[in-house]
């Protein structure tokens, strides 16, 4: 279906495995225009297939493939795609993004997105080219590791993803690996393997169209430079990565230890990010387009391979109680290839090993014990032992059976990132509110306010419901638009991260958490910011100029509110209301330290404020007037809407301006 | 004397993880770090974030914190979060 936006290929497609048919899918600008990309367009896509309550491992579960307006572009931090799913190990709308080249390829190959339903007979990977879209067999990849599977399947030029031996095994975490890169959580590898379907490669020669080049170019070249000079992005990022955090995570009592039963970790220095830069690192890789380059290359027993995140660090080290850097920088490598969740496969650990220090299941594994870790992760990604089994069902599942609720360290049976919420109580709020569970990212990541960039009160609950909405716009925003979410870092000024000492920093951190009315009019009413500032929120922008829609700061926020509150619809039918916004007893009720009674997250008054400031009744279901601002209508919410195959005209480009004329034009001045 | 640790990029431009010194308060501290060690200027080292037994030194007297011996310091280069 053609579109009449840049930045598009006007292009969707369903493929049915079982069937082995494909055909477009109706997506018209209208979807586009409401929904732009991402996690956002794959919300309103899988909003057509979902009646109720479904079975995450069935045929019909729609594994959606979505591009962003900005993927393949070559704007800075774009080369990225999303997946979204019935997640098999919440049971609710899952969306995982990624960084690896498959998304650019499949735009390449002339798609926005790819819905994948059905289940093939036997092990398959799809081909998408520009011209053909084939089913082949992958008998020869069974059994493969993710890297295996990449190099079997041969041709560099080809975007791969790919699951390893736990997507076959119905991991209920289980990941999907792109290059290095993987969209890892939410189980996204487990949903493929159950449909049989081990890779999907793409290729091709479409070229995306831009609305406004020269614009376009421009703003590509000072967004670059912004992100180079910025202290986060343009230092920091790329000279330590994420693993800087460590520290200061320690330093503010939001390093997860021990199962989250504390926020600090005495051998903390041993697997910190300074450790890992000074021992370990090789050099910086990063993803296509991105001028941060914040991943990394580490060296570990004579080979180099990805280095940890600091969700890593903190989950595979101080959360298990293991200061041994060389066994993390192991592990995460072992997991990525065996394709597994590193955040979810370290959360379910965590509670197993306190399972067995309580006496309440023999789990085989223990605090501190780290000699039989690479095997249990072998086992759990085969199922191969009763133990590893029950551990590949997640720790809401182990629960379930053996107890200990209260100290199972996930919301809407999605394991939490490595950020004790008790010492970052706007980011405990997040984790229990956000649509896809207990992800830092879709709850707002508050601790970046909290300690992490700048030093609000972390236990004061003014502003914080209002905040934390105004992150999650912002990033579900950004994501749909195709920005990494590390370009978010960047909104806020350098200064305020590279002078906390300074008056009008410290000035902004007290007053930051009163201005939460004043913050939660734009959340509620984000078109009143009808204005652009592009030199730090480019995002929106740069999607005006790549699209040719109309764009600006208000615009773009609303994006954002309305893609949650779309995901929120979505989970409403599947069951979810406010009582699973919640978090396990012990973040609370009990202190995180003895002497300060306010390290505990108060949830029930957080989430009052979050539910009001949404727009959202107490029970935790969207309003209609809600509905109504963002022009979510009842009827995109019945299933299966029929919609008419509208064509959109040819798509409207704008050409750059030659510049050749230009010069002529000025020599023939200068001559005058 | 005073333990001194260093963290973020301080630790990689620096080349130590560790330092001892004398030092009477903050400034005394950043001034002798300074000559110890000419990377950063005492303009820059007073944008640090700055740790005083775990306290933050902007939440004791700033720059003017008594120092005694056997204390620890933490040291970490400001935008060490994000």
């Amino acid at each position: 279906m053609a579109t009449k936006y840049g930045g598009y290929t006007g292009k969707v497609i369903k493929i049915d495995l079982t069937t082995q048919k494909v055909e477009e899918y109706p997506i018209n600008d209208r979807d586009r225009r409401l929904f732009l990309g991402g996690k956002v367009l794959a919300a309103r896509i899988i909003n057509d297939f979902v009646k109720g309550p479904m079975d995450p491992l069935s045929p019909e579960n729609p594994l959606v493939i979505t591009n962003c307006p900005l993927t393949g572009t070559m704007a800075p931090c774009s080369s990225r795609f999303n997946i979204s799913a019935i997640s098999p190990l919440t049971g609710i709308l899952t969306s995982s993004n990624c960084g690896g080249n498959f998304g650019m390829k499949l735009k390449s190959a002339g798609y926005d997105a790819a819905i994948i339903v059905g289940k093939s007979e036997k092990l398959t990977y799809v081909e998408i080219l520009e011209d053909q879209i084939s089913f082949k067999d992958a008998e020869f990849l069974k059994g493969k590791t993710t890297g295996e599977t990449q190099e079997l399947l041969g041709n560099k030029r080809l975007g791969k993803m790919v699951i390893g031996p736990a997507g076959e095994n119905l991991v209920r975490y289980a990941c999907v690996v792109s290059e290095e890169r993987a969209a890892g959580r939410g189980g996204m590898g487990a949903v493929m393997g159950s449909k049989n379907l081990k890779a999907v490669v793409a290729d091709g020669k479409f070229k995306i169209p831009i609305y406004n080049t020269d614009k376009f170019a421009k703003l590509r070249k000072s967004w670059t430079q912004y992100l180079t000079k910025h202290p986060i992005t343009g230092e920091q990022l790329p000279r330590l990565g994420t693993a800087a955090l460590l520290a200061s995570m320690q330093q503010k009592h939001i390093l997860a230890t021990k199962n989250f039963s504390a926020g600090q970790f005495d051998e903390f220095r041993s697997i910190s990010g300074e450790e890992l830069a000074e021992k370990h690192l090789v050099k910086n890789k990063g993803c296509i387009t991105c001028p941060i380059q914040c991943g990394r290359v580490c060296e570990v027993d004579g080979k180099q391979v990805k280095g940890p995140e600091v969700e890593a660090l903190g989950l595979l080290g101080a959360n298990i109680m293991n200061s041994d850097l060389e066994s993390i920088i192991k592990w995460n490598y072992e997991l990525d290839e065996l394709g597994m969740d590193v955040i979810s496969a370290a959360g379910t650990l965590a509670f197993a090993m306190e399972l067995n220090e309580k006496g309440m299941w023999n789990s085989g594994v223990e605090f501190g014990k780290i000699d039989n870790i690479s095997q249990v992760f072998h086992d759990i990604a085969h199922r191969s032992t009763q133990e590893a089994d029950q551990m590949a069902n997640g720790s809401r599942f182990l629960s379930q059976k053996y107890g200990g609720e209260e100290f199972c360290m996930n919301a809407k049976g999605m394991e939490f990132a490595a950020y004790e919420p008790r010492g970052a109580i706007g980011q405990g709020l997040g984790y229990a509110v956000g649509n896809r569970g207990g992800c830092h990212l879709n709850a707002g990541y508050m601790v970046v306010l909290e300690g992490l960039g700048l030093t609000i009160n972390p236990y004061t609950t003014h502003g914080k419901a209002q905040l934390s909405i105004f992150l999650q716009n912002v990033m579900e925003a950004a994501s749909a638009g195709g920005s990494c979410l590390f370009t978010t870092y960047a909104v806020f000024p350098g200064f305020l991260y590279s002078k906390p000492n300074s008056f009008v920093t410290r000035l902004v951190n007290k007053v930051f958490p009163y201005l939460g009315p004043v913050i939660g009019l734009v959340n509620r009413w984000p078109g009143l910011l009808q204005v652009n500032i592009s030199a730090m929120v480019p995002h929106a922008a740069m999607i005006k100029y790549a699209t040719g829609m109309r764009m600006n700061i208000g615009e773009f926020l609303k994006f954002g509110s309305r893609g949650f509150n779309l995901e929120r619809s979505i989970n409403a039918r599947l069951g979810i209301d406010s009582k699973d916004d919640k978090l396990p007893k012990r973040l609370v009720e009990d202190l995180q330290i003895p002497d300060n009674p306010k390290s505990r997250v108060p949830l029930e008054k957080l989430r009052k404020q979050f539910y009001r400031a949404r727009g959202w009744d107490k029970n935790g279901s969207i309003k209609k007037r809600t509905l109504k601002y963002y022009r979510i209508r009842e009827k995109d919410l019945d299933v299966i809407a029929e919609r008419p195959l509208e064509i959109q005209g040819e798509i409207k480009v704008i050409p750059p301006k030659p510049k050749k004329e230009k010069k002529v034009k000025e020599k023939a001045k200068k001559e005058v | 004397m005073i333990k001194v640790e260093f963290f973020g990029l301080y630790r990689l431009n620096y080349g130590m993880a560790e330092w001892e010194t004398d030092a009477k308060d903050i400034n005394d501290l950043l001034k002798k770090l300074h000559h110890y060690n000419s990377f950063y200027t005492v303009k820059e080292l007073k944008n640090s974030i700055i740790l005083v037994n775990g306290k933050n030194f902007m939440d004791l007297k700033k720059y003017r914190t008594k120092l005694n011996p056997g204390d620890e310091v933490f040291i970490m280069s400001p935008a060490s979060g994000g």
